[in-house]
């Protein structure tokens, strides 16, 4: 019976100890939610919806929220079709050269410091156009963004079993209504896991815009060819301030780019849920 | 039937994205359709606050004129400047010889003048003590780390009124490059042979307190002031903005005349005064050397003075700006230079222009071509 008791000790220790370190595991994520909005709801309180449609000068973050939506669009224009092909290329043939060079430099890609891509795209884009614009800020968001949907997209599609691809070959069907018929639907689920992870990813981003977008806080962008603002790039500039106020605002900032994130992250997610195999 | 309902569902998401980013980027336009002029100030963050206030303020009289403030630091503003992707740029030290030569390759002629000036001011945390002298030998000794402790005798000796504690003196500089830094390591290095020569002046510096394990990094002013409130004993460099917005002690420094002065507009005013025969023309922008600006002579005097310029084109036939754009960078300027260096514009830990040198600025104002 004692060896009974220890093993049981031993069990009731370990969960003990796991639950503890995972509390602590995501102890900081809670943290930051709990901080943001507890700094950003009164000043958003106070300010009521002006906050979200007025310019900077009269107390709103308006064009900057404006920036980041069109800017997280035009990068996923810009970004998912590719980045899609790239995966499910690399997925096909994974033992040619090309296809093993993709992964490779997709690898790179994930670890590749941001405010290089800003600084390049500046040179390549902003300086010969003259100009800080949209389009710039938007090539340089979809750099960051394709490795994480590429990877994922090809990850998502390994875990389907290799009795659907025989399968489908097996009915007849070519090699492109294989892949886009039936193993691409079949890894959806994977698949807008990356491009979900890739957005949030380019929705946060602040050192790839640093020098590409200029920043528009006291007018809305009218076209993508001028300069716009982004929120955490709005973020960035205010923390630096000595101002109270300007801290304000941006714990305001905070708030609304985590409400965004939240929203486009939480339902789809759950959504997801109920897709099976 | 199920692939169809799905497919269905896309389209429905897919065309309610479309609906709003085009409403977002259309709508706008409607709500705004009166004629404005945008135009775009980048680089030194140095002055971000008081250009954020005047932005407002000029903003509020000129509904017509958009600014936008952008940041980026001095460097990012001479390049930015250099590529025309700024109407106006900043730059809190001088633009250098090599730089204005890229400038003048361009075909147009820069024009650089200072725009307000500020101060770089040693903050401590020291419980219960407001008031502290530093002459430039315990200056350098603390930050050399020479003087290990605040009951030292020869803090002491300048300040026989105030209890010292026997802590440890734990020094707080910048981990990024800063031209706060740049400013503040000069100035040490004309006061003392012995930092010049080991040490020596630059945006970013080796800092000798690290060897001895008394020195602590924090990254912007912002950093560097969090770390000073949570170490008692702490002392630091920063701007004069963050030390009166953040309410931290400021020491009295030794000047060249060995008088001890606070950071104050009188002091600041005095010194730039004193110094403001040595700010070039605006077309010799490169001449300015900041070693002359700092450690005025004068009683009065505080040695640390921050200058921060601007940078525009003369606009030859049109080359950087259009017609509309030049007449509202002028209308700005002027009104900065003006209007913007009276009391009420002026934002807490920054000190107006005295008129000769804010003459500078307008008269470079006047030669921009529109």
């Amino acid at each position: 019976m004692s060896g009974y008791k220890t093993r049981r000790g031993k069990d009731i220790s370990f969960i003990i100890g796991i639950t503890i370190l995972t509390f602590l595991g995501i102890l900081p994520l809670f943290h930051i939610i709990a901080t943001v909005f507890i700094n950003g709801v009164p000043i958003i309180a106070k300010k009521g919806i002006s906050f979200l449609t007025n310019t900077l000068s009269n107390g709103g973050i308006g064009p900057a929220i404006a920036g980041t939506f069109i800017l997280i669009f035009l990068s996923s224009l810009i970004g998912l079709p590719v980045a899609l092909l790239v995966g499910i290329y690399a997925y096909e043939y994974p033992e040619s050269k090309i296809g093993r060079a993709t992964k490779t430099l997709l690898q790179i890609m994930l670890e590749f410091p941001t405010i290089l891509v800003g600084v390049f795209v500046m040179s390549m884009i902003a300086i010969p156009m003259g100009t800080y614009s949209a389009i710039a800020g938007a090539f340089a968001l979809a750099i960051i963004l394709m490795p994480y949907v590429a990877v994922y997209t090809q990850e998502a599609m390994r875990e389907i079993p290799f009795t659907y691809r025989e399968a489908s070959f097996g009915l007849g069907l070519s090699r492109v209504k294989v892949i886009f018929q039936i193993l691409v639907p079949l890894s959806k689920r994977g698949i807008l896991t990356g491009v979900l992870i890739g957005l949030a990813k380019v929705a946060g981003e602040t050192a790839p815009l640093l020098f590409t977008v200029g920043g528009l806080y006291e007018s809305y962008p009218a076209s993508i060819t001028e300069p716009v603002g982004a929120i955490p790039l709005l973020i960035y500039t205010l923390v630096q301030s000595p101002s109270k106020a300007d801290h304000m605002m941006a714990w305001g900032a905070s708030l609304i780019l985590l409400l965004i994130f939240l929203l486009i992250f939480i339902p789809i997610r759950l959504k997801l849920r109920e897709v099976r195999l | 039937m199920v692939i169809e309902m799905e497919k269905r569902h896309y389209i429905g998401i897919g065309v309610a994205v479309a609906c709003i980013i085009v409403i977002a980027a259309v709508a706008p336009r409607y709500i705004s359709n009166e004629h404005t002029v945008t135009l775009r100030t980048t680089g030194a963050t140095f002055p971000q606050y008081q250009i954020q206030k005047w932005i407002k303020v000029y903003e509020q009289k000129h509904p017509g004129v958009k600014i936008e403030y952008e940041g980026g630091g001095s460097g990012h503003g001479q390049e930015a400047f250099l590529q025309g992707l700024t109407h106006i740029g900043r730059s809190d030290p001088p633009v250098k010889e090599d730089m204005w030569n890229k400038f003048l390759s361009t075909g147009d002629q820069p024009l650089q003048f200072p725009e307000i000036v500020g101060a770089v001011v040693v903050a401590f945390n020291l419980p219960g003590i407001n008031d502290l002298k530093l002459s430039s030998e315990v200056l350098v000794g603390i930050f050399m780390g020479n003087i290990e402790y605040w009951d030292n005798n020869s803090i002491k000796n300048l300040n026989p009124d105030v209890n010292l504690p026997h802590k440890k003196i734990i020094v707080i500089h910048r981990s990024d490059a800063s031209g706060t830094t740049a400013i503040f390591t000069t100035y040490l290095s004309m006061i003392s042979e012995e930092w010049a020569q080991k040490v020596g002046a630059g945006k970013t510096v080796n800092w000798p307190v690290d060897n001895v394990g008394r020195g602590l990094a924090g990254k912007g002013n912002p950093g560097v002031v969090a770390i000073l409130k949570q170490t008692d004993g702490g002392i630091c460099y920063t701007e004069l903005s963050f030390a009166i917005e953040e309410n931290l002690s400021v020491a009295a420094i030794q000047n060249k005349n060995g008088n001890f002065v606070n950071p104050n507009k009188e002091s600041i005013q005095s010194a730039v005064s004193q110094v403001s025969s040595y700010i070039p023309s605006p077309v010799d922008g490169y001449k300015e050397d900041m070693k002359q600006l700092l450690n005025a002579p004068g009683n009065k005097s505080y040695p640390i003075v921050a200058f921060t310029h601007l940078l525009v084109w003369q606009n030859k036939d049109g080359k950087h700006y259009s017609a509309e754009e030049a007449e509202a960078i002028k209308d700005f300027l002027t009104w900065i230079l003006t209007e913007g260096q009276k009391e009420e514009n002026i934002a807490p830990g920054y000190v107006p222009l005295p008129k000769e040198v804010a003459q500078i600025g307008l008269d470079a104002i006047d030669m921009i071509e529109s």
